[in-house]
């Protein structure tokens, strides 16, 4: 599944097309890595009802990790208050995302740096 | 927890017995057909203006753009209320049911997991006050307890949800050999920390950081 979300912020980066003057100055785009191609980060939040044991099953499911890493992200969840569980471009991100909000977990996602 | 008090016993025919009493069957019979009515009249609204036993089931994936979330509702927002529902709606009609297939079960994980996030957020679960047991979250000695006025006053709610939280507990434990290998390399795709441990006691969320 492939979910057609269009980037929204592409226009302001026009990153294939000659730059002969800036084009503006909101978003800074690094020569050798332009924001388009900048990965995404799914965040999940703490938040006091998820079981522990839960949200260790639920990114073993979703995500293919093995039990020890899903359970040291779990931790960082909990002791941290929010940790990265997966990272990639922005359609994968969101539909990642949706598969989290759809099992109850608090994610959000967020452009890498 | 002894062996023969298991909620949920795996056959090796496949899928699992389920044993539970009366009481326990209509509760989970009746309680997801109100979340169900609740989620139906979510339509598109957005996340913090939705009732608040909804804001934990359908919550933002955008929290510093609000045009990526009004779109993100507009895709996504239907088909995250419809596993809601799917699972819930499983859940309540197989409530009495004596023998679960295993995605049946995995549809009452998510059910009641639902119930948990709907019934936790109008109780104002806080980590202190959400311990079994522990009941007012008066623990640490401050006089206060976070955004739970009335500790006693939902008894009948709160052991709804601790019998939940067990129900749930057991319905992982019982799933955790069904879970497929992991995926190889995947562990590996996923970055380091970008922020590492936030400064002082606090979690990134402002929260108090828990003893380990």
């Amino acid at each position: 599944m492939r979910v057609p979300l269009p980037d929204l912020r592409a226009r302001q980066s026009a990153p294939a097309a000659p730059v002969t003057e800036p084009v503006g100055t909101e978003m800074p785009v690094t020569a050798d890595r332009p924001v388009t191609d900048t990965p995404w980060h799914v965040v999940v939040w703490n938040d006091p009802i998820n079981l522990m044991s839960y949200v260790t099953f639920v990114f073993q499911k979703l995500f293919g990790y093995s039990k020890a890493k899903a359970h040291r992200l779990m931790l960082d969840v909990h002791y941290k208050g929010r940790a990265v569980v997966a990272s990639g471009p922005r359609e994968r991100a969101e539909l990642d995302v949706t598969r989290l909000h759809q099992h109850g977990l608090w994610a959000t996602m967020e452009r890498g740096s | 927890m002894r062996p023969s008090s298991r909620t949920f016993v795996r056959r090796r025919s496949g899928g699992y017995d389920v044993r539970l009493g009366e009481d326990e069957r209509a509760l989970i019979a009746t309680l997801p057909g109100q979340l169900m009515a609740l989620l139906s009249g979510a339509g598109s609204t957005p996340s913090d203006r939705l009732h608040p036993a909804l804001r934990r089931l359908l919550p933002p994936a955008h929290t510093s753009d609000a045009e990526a979330e009004r779109v993100y509702v507009t895709l996504q927002r239907e088909d995250i209320a419809a596993h809601h529902n799917e699972a819930l709606s499983t859940l309540a009609a197989t409530a009495s049911a004596t023998h679960l297939e295993v995605d049946e079960l995995a549809s009452w994980l998510v059910a009641v997991n639902d119930l948990r996030l709907a019934l936790g957020s109008m109780l104002q679960v806080t980590e202190e006050s959400a311990e079994p047991l522990g009941g007012d979250g008066d623990g640490d000695g401050d006089g206060e307890v976070e955004g739970n006025e009335e500790p006693y006053s939902h008894a009948a709610e709160w052991a709804v949800y601790h019998f939940l939280g067990a129900l749930q507990s057991e319905a992982v434990e019982a799933l955790a050999d069904t879970l497929p290998p992991p995926l190889p390399g995947a562990d590996d795709m996923v970055p380091d920390d970008p922020w590492g441990a936030p400064p002082g006691d606090l979690r990134w969320d402002g929260t108090p950081r828990p003893a380990e």
